[in-house]
């Protein structure tokens, strides 16, 4: 090719597509660990049980979660569960919303009704201050531990929430304890804004149901997640009658589906994220196929000659495809410096400025994605003017002026 | 070497044929230096454009080295050219931005000879034209003679049967014009065949033997005795 100065420019729209779908990639591969992290950070060994069935199989959302109340787990089987060997705790859940007070502030908030082993189960002990106690759920005291913002709404920088009474759904409380700061959880709930009081309270004075909203289980390290769920799934069947397994009126998730689905939906994500980058290389190539075309025109002069001294349309055609991969294969590799580059303010900007816990990923599936599609785009695109140069007659090439 | 007979060469265009070759015979055994000679459209090109391989013959039948025309394919023509013949062209047909080094190695990328050996041969057949000290030189820097001597190396490169130059001496003043014929008739005296397109004369007279044509026929086929006389040419 003629010039070094356009080769620059005809790469340039290479270089800028393969630089998108590198960051694009990179940066679904770090939301994609960013939230797999979070949802580690539940904690290990989890099965939760949520009432309603998915018939259509685990990845079609339960009936709960599609904002329908059901009814059906209730003490009787969270009792059921503890007597499994396989068990090592269980955590019956129970959610509402409503106003919390202190002095003045008023705000609404997400309420959670729960046991004691909650805190321990979900990873959640207090920063400061204790958790409320089995003798407390048990009596019906009416303690919280509430989030740290939810802490720094009502009660301010300089005032400690500790033995201080909210009242939530006008109920008083005493906080007892706050929790770390965790951000919003992955599923959507700011755990940072939560009250947590005592289970029975919860249930008897604050929501009037018998049921509860969801089980936790968490498995005894000696056992495998997976032999939990089939004898909670059997527990479950025996104690609601169900004979049919396309019947179930419940749900079971282990973390590893919930990891394996968020896994699927944010690999769905970076690939989408990937096909728009790839418009721009579409692009790129059409511009690598146009500036072959007036190589091809400039140089048939050139090509006539390789001809008339032997070259096949076989050598002539090698010829010209290889030099627009080479454009294209050049213009990936800097593609992926540019990208790379990129990623790497987005990571120290977003670890600078945001506590995101934002992880750096530069996956090496990108980088080969991006040498393969550049390479391709080169070949594809560089196809048509090799063939026309191919074709010339080589009697008029040799005359051309 | 060549055997042509009643060769005819016929371009359609839309709605008219010409007839550029309306017939031509003759035969040109190995070691013979011809010029073909005629005005423009008198059918030299078109027969040159045949004898080299550049092109097929609508009619009658050409033979190079024992074997027709008509039972090679292209890709044989293509090695056939590659091996067994150098070309010398009137606008020389060089790449500027290649060196000299680079430009005569162009043949012999099409052929499978090794590179130990192709740097050899490149060398050699600089030297044979007088510029071995331009060999890194890039050809556009170079003076009409000097780039038609490098198109002449390129031509030999490959150590051909044949030699097919098309006005070699076209775009060139009349020194250098001469220097280049009297390589091709050392090259001649060496014992290379070489077949010379032009219309003057002058040039002409350094071959052996001229074919005169005209509107597509042969108008004369003579061969010329050289004088003793070192520099002489004259036609019998």
């Amino acid at each position: 090719m003629h010039g070094k100065m356009r080769s620059i420019l005809t790469m340039l729209g290479i270089v800028i597509g393969i630089a998108s779908v590198i960051v694009l990639m990179s940066i679904g591969q770090s939301a994609q660990n960013l939230i797999l992290n979070q949802v580690q950070g539940i904690g290990s060994n989890l099965v939760f049980v949520i009432p309603g069935g998915s018939p259509n199989g685990r990845f079609s959302s339960p009936a709960a979660a599609q904002g329908i109340v059901i009814t059906s787990l209730n003490q009787r089987d969270a009792d059921a569960f503890s007597r499994e060997a396989s068990v090592q705790a269980v955590v019956p859940e129970v959610r509402g919303q409503g106003a919390a007070v202190y002095k003045g502030n008023d705000v609404t908030v997400s309420f959670e009704g729960t046991t004691a082993n909650y805190f321990t189960v979900r990873n959640m002990m207090p920063a400061s201050g204790y958790p409320f106690t089995k003798s407390d759920v048990d009596s019906f005291n009416h303690v919280a531990v509430i989030g740290p913002a939810l802490a720094k709404t009502l009660f301010g920088e300089n005032i400690s929430p500790l033995n201080k009474t909210i009242r939530v759904k006008n109920l008083s409380f005493r906080v007892t304890g706050v929790l770390p700061a965790k951000g919003t959880g992955a599923f959507g709930i700011d755990q940072d804004n939560l009250v947590i009081v005592p289970l029975s309270v919860a249930q008897n004075e604050m929501l009037g149901i018998p049921y509860f909203t969801d089980i936790i289980v968490e498995a005894n390290p000696a056992y495998d997640t997976n032999f939990v769920k089939s004898r909670i799934t059997f527990i479950l069947r025996h104690n609601h009658g169900v004979t049919d397994p396309n019947k179930d009126d419940f749900t079971i998730q282990t973390q590893e589906d919930v990891l394996s689905l968020l896994g699927n939906i944010t690999s769905i994500l970076t690939l989408f994220l990937a096909a728009i980058a790839s418009i721009s290389l579409i692009v790129g190539g059409i511009g690598i196929m146009n500036i072959m075309l007036v190589s091809v025109t400039e140089r048939t002069r050139e090509i006539g000659l390789r001809k008339a001294v032997g070259a096949t349309e076989r050598d002539i055609l090698e010829q010209f495809l290889i030099e627009s991969v080479l454009l294209t294969f050049i213009g990936g590799l800097i593609g992926i410096a540019l990208g790379a580059l990129i990623v790497g303010v987005v990571y120290v900007v977003l670890s600078s400025f945001f506590s995101f816990g934002w992880v750096f990923a530069f996956p090496p599936s990108a980088v080969a994605l991006a040498l393969l599609v550049s390479t391709l785009s080169g070949l594809a695109f560089g196809v048509y003017p090799a063939r026309q140069a191919a074709r010339k007659n080589p009697i008029d090439s040799l005359r051309y002026e | 070497m060549i055997e042509v007979r009643d060769l005819k060469k016929e371009y359609l265009e839309e709605e008219t044929s010409t007839r550029a070759l309306r017939g031509v015979s003759f035969s040109i055994k190995k070691g013979e230096f011809v010029s073909i000679m005629g005005p423009s459209g008198s059918g030299k090109s078109t027969l040159l454009n045949i004898l080299s391989f550049l092109d097929r013959p609508t009619g009658g039948s050409y033979t190079f080295l024992g074997k027709s025309i008509d039972e090679r394919d292209d890709r044989e023509l293509a090695r056939v050219r590659n091996e067994d013949m150098g070309f010398v062209f009137q606008a020389f047909n060089l790449l500027s931005r290649l060196t000299v080094y680079d430009n005569v190695e162009i043949p012999l990328l099409y052929s499978k000879i090794p590179a130990a050996e192709r740097r050899a041969r490149v060398e050699k057949a600089v030297r044979d034209v007088g510029l071995e000290e331009k060999l890194h030189t890039e050809t556009g820097r170079l003076s009409g003679g000097q780039k038609q001597r490098i198109a002449i190396a390129r031509a030999l490169v490959t150590d051909p049967n044949i030699i097919f130059a098309d006005e070699p001496t076209g775009n060139l003043d009349s020194q250098s014009g001469e220097q280049v014929l009297e390589i091709l008739a050392a090259l001649h005296q060496r014992g290379r065949t070489i077949i010379l397109v032009t219309h003057e004369t002058n040039t002409a007279e350094f071959a052996n033997r001229i074919i005169r044509m005209k509107d597509g026929l042969i108008e004369s086929d003579t061969p010329i005795v050289r004088s003793p006389r070192a520099n002489g040419h004259s036609i019998k």
